[in-house]
């Protein structure tokens, strides 16, 4: 988790700025945020285990497409997919950032394969969007979007805000995603 | 579910587990002595009573209302047993193994359970304890009996003592003294001297002897053991067994000279005085335990040194245990390159022998976890009993159960899943294989007819039989089936050769009998019971003589968590196949290929091998063709020759890498539906091998043994 916390840059204490009668009426929820392809998606946080950085994967002949293979995690042996195939996504070669999140599905740990690990955000319901919100023929894994508030992180301070732009996240709801 | 709810179950089925066991028992006591209970079978409907009577209690604590209702009702047609007010036969006995049948049943919280009707369950408990027998003529008249110790036996102590008296067997008292501190322990250690000799009716204090830290118990026993055996037995320091006699003919039996007739001068043997007992009860407030322990202490007790274990937390061990041997052999490779340092060479040694050390230790740990797993296969043994005895009844036929091998121990996973099957396979051989009593007397058959059921273990595997003497399977009217369903077509029918018949039976759409019995039809075929049967890496073989029998032989690997496997390499990926299925592995020669409409076969010692090219199959093809062998040939590549049951597939693999014990894991959910593997094992070092499903895939790549023969006759 090592990843995670380096850059959690906007852990609980954050959800400061928005105003004290708004912000109780408000409920948070926390996301884990990772990149795929160059997008940014999040999960919820509830639903991932364990970050492991890629052992080999063995993959399995018949499996489904996305199916990349299974992997031992201490004894059971996980499957892993890949997100690009399902998002319908160009693929890249695993590199140095290259993780796998275990997230717990229905019945079953599931490990996804993911480009970047970046932080887990906590968002007030006004920064959710939900998917019915945005419109278009959006998958029915995508939760919504994530649109945490510029202006908390800039005065916190704690990160350099010049590379920041505008940042959107694709939440993923794991149950259909993973199904 | 809470733990104490899941404790709850595991107790409960613990309970009518030993109930179904003992009522076999006494089943099997009341064909060999009938209606009459002696002590042994009065011990039995005691036992039963007892489990019946904690069932009720917990049963209450949580809740089962209609568990508790049963449970008391058959509670009360016990008590009227041991009474004697209800006779032994058939008919309760039918009742009793309804009721714990039903126990079983109600148990099942589930929606698709059953439904019990509970109703028409008391309905038949009540026909018997409605109405209790005439009261027995008064033979107690003719011993010298205290009338004021009759006065207070309860019924059943009272019933207990005629019974003996009918039967003719000695009454004595012995007379002991028990210190108010040790009473209880000294009245169990009596118990257990007393048991094999004699029955104790009961024990009553005497209010005269006894200071303040001492107690005289009178203890009334009916024994036909001799009195010097007794004596020797029963009788130390403190203690004097006394002879009840009879009371000589002449002798009025009235009750007022009866009781005079107590004094100690008609006795042949001084009696001292027998202390005037006071009625009704002596008090109280007296620290003795005279009635039996309570139930719930018997049960506490015989459980008390054995230890429940939730099956995933075995399997939890043994993946620890499989981590700790990932662990052993990279501590393994660390001194391997040790050694190549000669500066460090003794270091290495010291590693070395230290890893084997632990290496050893590991394997005992594996192999007591293996055991702790294992359990007999007459756990499920006593289940099929039962069934045996209640299709039989359904069925008016007569069937005796030889069991042997019951103590045969497999993996308790095996256990749980064999005992859908062998059920299945068991209703199968009352339903349609044993005859009638009548047909059978016809056919010169002995009347009662007899299911085998057999367990020895052969080798790593464990076989199981069940064998009946009934009419056996025409393969004529198998075929005739089989055709009529439109699972083989005529010209095959007219080929198709004696076992080849026989092994319709398992294919999918088959059942001989056209209406669907309630035994049988539980709407599972043989196919189903095959399924299971493979599913546990098992095999099923069906024998059958027309008019003699018929047999099916299970045959099952003893454990599922550790085998042995044959590692190979196929387009530079490993994989492993148990060696069970593995016969040999030859080298594959590509100029002795021959093609059979289109399938590739090879000749093995005068019989066609089909083959399988393992990297075609699971599109492993490297994508250039294989780099030439120094001396310019291409590589070896070998064929692994497996087989399953009667059929035989050679697979064509690039490389074998030896042979590894492994612990096979299921395949997630996501690729359950994934057909060839039976799951994956970590070879360590982070690698994953997939484990081959031999079995699934001979079924895949052969077809179904039944139509594959038949195809081939084609």
């Amino acid at each position: 988790m090592s990843d995670v916390v380096k850059r959690d840059t906007v852990i609980p204490a954050a959800a400061s700025q928005a105003p004290v009668l708004e912000r109780e009426a408000l409920t948070a929820r926390e996301f884990l945020a990772f990149v795929i392809a160059e997008e940014t998606y999040a999960l919820p946080l509830h639903a991932i285990r364990e970050i492991l950085k890629p052992p080999p994967i063995t993959p399995v002949p018949r499996a489904p497409g996305d199916v990349l293979g299974v992997v031992a995690v201490r004894g059971t042996i996980t499957t892993v997919i890949d997100l690009r195939r399902r998002l319908r996504v160009a693929e890249s070669p695993p590199d140095k950032h290259t993780r796998i999140l275990l997230v717990a599905a229905e019945d079953e740990v599931l490990g996804v394969l993911v480009d970047q690990v970046l932080s887990v955000h906590r968002l007030l319901d006004d920064e959710i969007e939900l998917s019915g919100v945005v419109g278009g023929d959006l998958s029915d894994y995508v939760l919504g979007v994530g649109r945490p508030r510029r202006s908390r992180r800039d005065r916190e301070g704690e990160r350099d805000t010049e590379s920041e732009t505008e940042e959107i996240l694709v939440l993923l709801d794991p149950e259909p995603l993973l199904d | 579910m809470s733990d104490v709810h899941e404790e709850f179950l595991a107790e409960a089925q613990e309970i009518i587990e030993s109930l179904s066991r003992d009522l076999l028992l006494l089943d099997q006591a009341q064909k060999e002595h009938g209606p009459e209970l002696d002590q042994t079978t009065s011990e039995l409907i005691n036992e039963v009573f007892r489990g019946v009577h904690t069932l009720k209690g917990i049963a209450g604590m949580f809740g089962y209302a209609r568990l508790g209702e049963v449970s008391h009702a058959l509670e009360d047609l016990l008590d009227q047993l041991r009474l004697g007010r209800v006779e032994l036969d058939p008919s309760v006995l039918d009742v009793l193994f309804e009721g714990v049948e039903s126990f079983q049943r109600l148990l099942v919280d589930s929606p698709d359970a059953p439904e019990v009707d509970v109703e028409r369950l008391l309905q038949g408990i009540a026909r018997f304890t409605g109405s209790g027998s005439a009261a027995p003529d008064d033979d107690l008249l003719g011993y010298e009996l205290d009338p004021n110790v009759l006065s207070v036996l309860t019924e059943y102590e009272e019933h207990r003592l005629r019974t003996n008296v009918r039967q003719g067997v000695s009454l004595y008292r012995l007379k002991v003294r028990f210190s108010l501190l040790t009473i209880d322990s000294q009245l169990e250690d009596l118990k257990d001297r007393a048991k094999p000799l004699a029955e104790i009716i009961t024990y009553l204090p005497s209010t005269g002897g006894g200071d303040g830290d001492t107690i005289d118990l009178d203890v009334l026993l009916a024994s036909s053991a001799p009195y010097d055996t007794l004596e020797e037995a029963l009788v130390d320091a403190d203690a004097e067994l006394l002879r009840v006699s009879r009371r000589s003919s002449g002798e009025s039996p009235d009750r007022r000279t009866e009781h005079e007739a107590l004094a100690p001068s008609s006795s042949s043997t001084p009696l001292p005085a027998p202390p005037p007992a006071p009625t009704p009860r002596p008090p109280s407030a007296a620290p003795v335990e005279r009635r039996e322990m309570s139930p719930d202490q018997l049960t506490l007790r015989s459980v008390a040194n054995t230890v429940r274990v939730d099956i995933r937390k075995l399997d939890h061990l043994m993946n620890v245990v499989g981590e700790l041997a990932l662990v052993k052999s990279a501590v393994g490779r660390i001194s391997e390159r040790l050694r190549g340092r000669p500066e460090l060479r003794q270091l290495a040694i010291e590693l070395h022998r230290i890893n084997r050390g632990f290496e050893r230790r590991l394997e005992e740990l594996q192999d007591g976890i293996l055991d702790v797993r294992m359990v007999p296969l007459g756990q499920i043994f006593d289940k099929l009993a039962r069934i045996v005895r209640q299709v039989a009844r359904e069925h008016d036929k007569d069937v005796k159960l030889l069991v042997t091998g019951a103590d045969t121990e497999v993996d308790k996973l095996i256990v749980e899943e064999l005992s859908d099957p062998l059920m299945h396979l068991i209703r199968n051989a009352i339903d349609h294989g044993i005859e009638s009593p009548k047909v059978r007397e016809l056919a010169d058959k002995p009347v009662s007819g007899t299911l085998a059921l057999n367990a020895y273990q052969k080798g790593k595997h464990v076989v199981i039989e069940v064998e009946d003497d009934g009419a056996g399977m025409n393969p004529q009217r198998i075929v005739e089936t089989a055709l009529r369903r439109e699972l083989i077509t005529e010209e095959a029918a007219a080929e198709v050769s004696r076992e080849e018949a026989l092994n319709l039976i398992f294919m999918p759409g088959f059942s001989t009998r056209s209406a669907i019995t309630d035994l049988s039809g539980r709407g599972v075929g043989m196919d189903v019971v095959k399924t299971n049967i493979s599913r546990l890496g098992g095999v099923i073989d069906v024998q059958s003589e027309l008019g003699t029998g018929t047999k099916f032989t299970i045959t099952l690997p003893v454990t599922l968590a550790i085998i042995n496997a044959l590692l190979i390499r196929i387009g530079g990926r490993g994989f492993a196949i148990p060696i069970t299925s593995v016969q040999e592995a030859i080298l594959f020669e590509p100029e002795k290929l021959r093609t059979v409409e289109g399938r590739e076969v090879m000749t093995l010692r005068g019989a066609t091998l089909p083959l399988c090219r393992l990297d075609r199959l699971f599109r492993l093809e490297a994508a250039e063709p294989p780099e030439l062998d120094a001396d310019g040939t291409p590589p070896r590549r070998y064929v692994v020759v497996c087989a399953v049951a009667h059929r035989r597939l050679g697979f064509v693999v690039d490389g074998l890498d030896g042979q590894q014990d492994i612990v096979i894991k299921s395949l997630g959910k996501s690729l359950q539906r994934v057909r060839g593997f039976a799951g994956a094992t970590d070879l360590g070092d982070q690698q994953v091998a997939l484990v081959l499903d031999v079995p699934a895939l001979l079924e895949e790549l052969l077809g179904t043994p039944e139509l594959t023969a038949l195809e081939a006759s084609r």
